[in-house]
């Protein structure tokens, strides 16, 4: 019998910078657009607040899908926060790859504090991925 | 003046380090030395520390001087105010220089005494085509392996019997030193070709055995911290995975824990890894750890330009910077 992901409800988690995504996430929700309710949302100072220890920590105790969403690339809060995390997590995106887990799982966008309808769509094709990928079982305790 | 001996020879080289070693500290420029000594077997060549200079003959220079002594600086230096000596190989040497990028280690306090290396031997790979207890020494001679197995000498090509690290070794001469013990040797040919060569055969596979490849290595790890510790890169005042409180690696046998483990390792050395090889030299399972960090020296010289690690403690590691065009890894939309 094929394994099937009806009914499989992923837990995604979100860490969204203050100034920009979190905003976004805001707006989204004053527009009354709606997302998918699989998203929780954590609000960090700036995306280069995340560390990589925070995105495989949230794999290991339950999450199916990480993303960390931050300003556009010059538009940081900080003046060049974005800057570092662009590196940091393309640099940890490859190697999470590289050891078999589905690029899909991580993934990283920039959402400024005015798109909120782009918000909304990155939670949807997130959430829209994580289901057909099925649960995380790859970086998740057994415990 | 020093005499002239052909190709790369031992002996010299341990009576030159010697002299040195005996110099310095009855000149009081140093108050210890930091080198390699010989112990009981012959596939044993520790680091000691002398003090007196008295028993610098103990100091040695032979295939067998692995193990990076640059780690040692670091306790020496807050235990002790004093000035110390240390005889550095290529890739130890490069270590110096990552300590001093990241401010660990003051260079008006060491002395470094560079040794060009022709490679260093694989006590695994000699035990495995000669009975290891009739070897009495080994010594490289050239680009040949002189063992005195029982009674009889044995010669063989060096290259099948040296350390994988050091055939892919770049950079066999010091990169910084204040004295030089002997002239430098010329790198291995083949060690660029070979220098990604397993990174590639692991990306050639799809995602899931991918996966299944690096659940088979990181299975055998027992997560005893070698690996981290030999590290001249992994020079942290407290180790993330030390700390209980917040406790970032959990204790139990998870296999989702030793995989937390060895990304994050690998990713706290990320551009700053000089590939000194010595993690997965000393590790006790095999894990391919080098595999993990070349991908990672890979994947930041093709998005970020070309970085050699060690070279200049001047400069600033590709992730420690940035440029306003640099590519992403992922949707930038």
């Amino acid at each position: 019998m094929p394994v099937t992901n009806e009914g499989f409800e992923p837990l995604i988690v979100a860490f969204c910078c203050n100034w920009c995504s979190y905003a976004g996430a805001d707006l989204a929700g004053v527009s009354r657009m709606s997302y998918s309710s699989n998203v929780r949302i954590i609000r960090v100072p700036c995306s280069s607040r995340v560390n990589p220890s925070f995105i495989i920590r949230a794999f290991q105790r339950g999450a199916d899908g990480v993303l960390v969403a931050g300003c556009h690339p010059g538009d940081c809060h900080y003046h060049s926060g974005n800057f570092f995390t662009r590196r940091r997590l393309t640099v940890l995106k490859q190697m999470m790859e590289y050891l078999g887990i589905e690029p899909e799982r991580f993934q990283v966008r920039w959402i400024s504090g005015s798109e909120g309808a782009k918000f909304a769509m990155v939670m949807n094709s997130v959430a829209e991925e994580i289901k057909r990928l099925g649960p995380n079982r790859k970086l998740r305790d057994v415990r | 003046m020093q005499q002239k001996v052909e190709g790369y020879p031992l002996k010299e080289y341990t009576t030159k380090i010697c002299q040195i070693a005996k110099e310095a500290l009855e000149n009081r420029e140093v108050t210890a030395i930091i080198g390699w000594r010989k112990k009981d077997f012959w596939w044993q060549s520790p680091v000691v520390f002398l003090e007196d200079p008295a028993d610098v003959q103990q100091l040695v220079w032979d295939p067998f001087t692995i193990y990076s002594p640059v780690k040692f600086l670091l306790d020496w230096q807050e235990s002790c105010a004093a000035k110390v000596g240390i005889f550095v190989k290529g890739c130890d040497s490069r270590g110096i220089n990552r300590l001093l990028q990241d401010k660990r280690l003051e260079r008006e306090r060491v002395a470094v005494y560079g040794v060009p290396c022709g490679g260093k031997a694989d006590a695994e790979k000699i035990r495995a085509s000669f009975p290891s207890k009739e070897i009495k020494s080994v010594t490289l001679i050239g680009e040949e392996l002189v063992l005195a197995v029982g009674e009889r000498e044995e010669r063989v090509k060096a290259e099948a019997y040296l350390l994988d690290k050091c055939l892919s070794c770049r950079h066999p001469n010091p990169v910084v030193y204040d004295k030089l013990v002997w002239e430098e040797v010329s790198p291995r040919q083949y060690a660029d070709e070979s220098r990604f060569a397993r990174v590639q055969a692991v990306e050639s596979l799809v995602t899931e055995e991918r996966f299944a490849y690096w659940q088979r290595q990181f299975d055998r790890c027992i997560r005893c911290f070698a690996c981290r510790n030999t590290c001249p890169a992994c020079n942290c005042r407290v180790c993330i995975f030390d700390q209980a409180e917040p406790r970032w690696l959990g204790k139990a046998n998870d296999p989702a824990d030793t995989l937390n483990y060895h990304i994050i390792r690998a990713f706290h050395v990320a551009g700053r890894c000089f590939e000194c090889g010595e993690c997965e030299r000393i590790c006790p399972a095999g894990v391919p750890l080098q595999e993990l960090n070349r991908k990672l020296i890979k994947g930041i010289n093709d998005a970020y330009g070309d970085y050699e690690a060690g070279l200049d403690p001047t400069d600033v590691p590709p992730l420690g910077t940035y440029r306003g065009e640099d590519p992403a890894g992922f949707d930038e939309s």
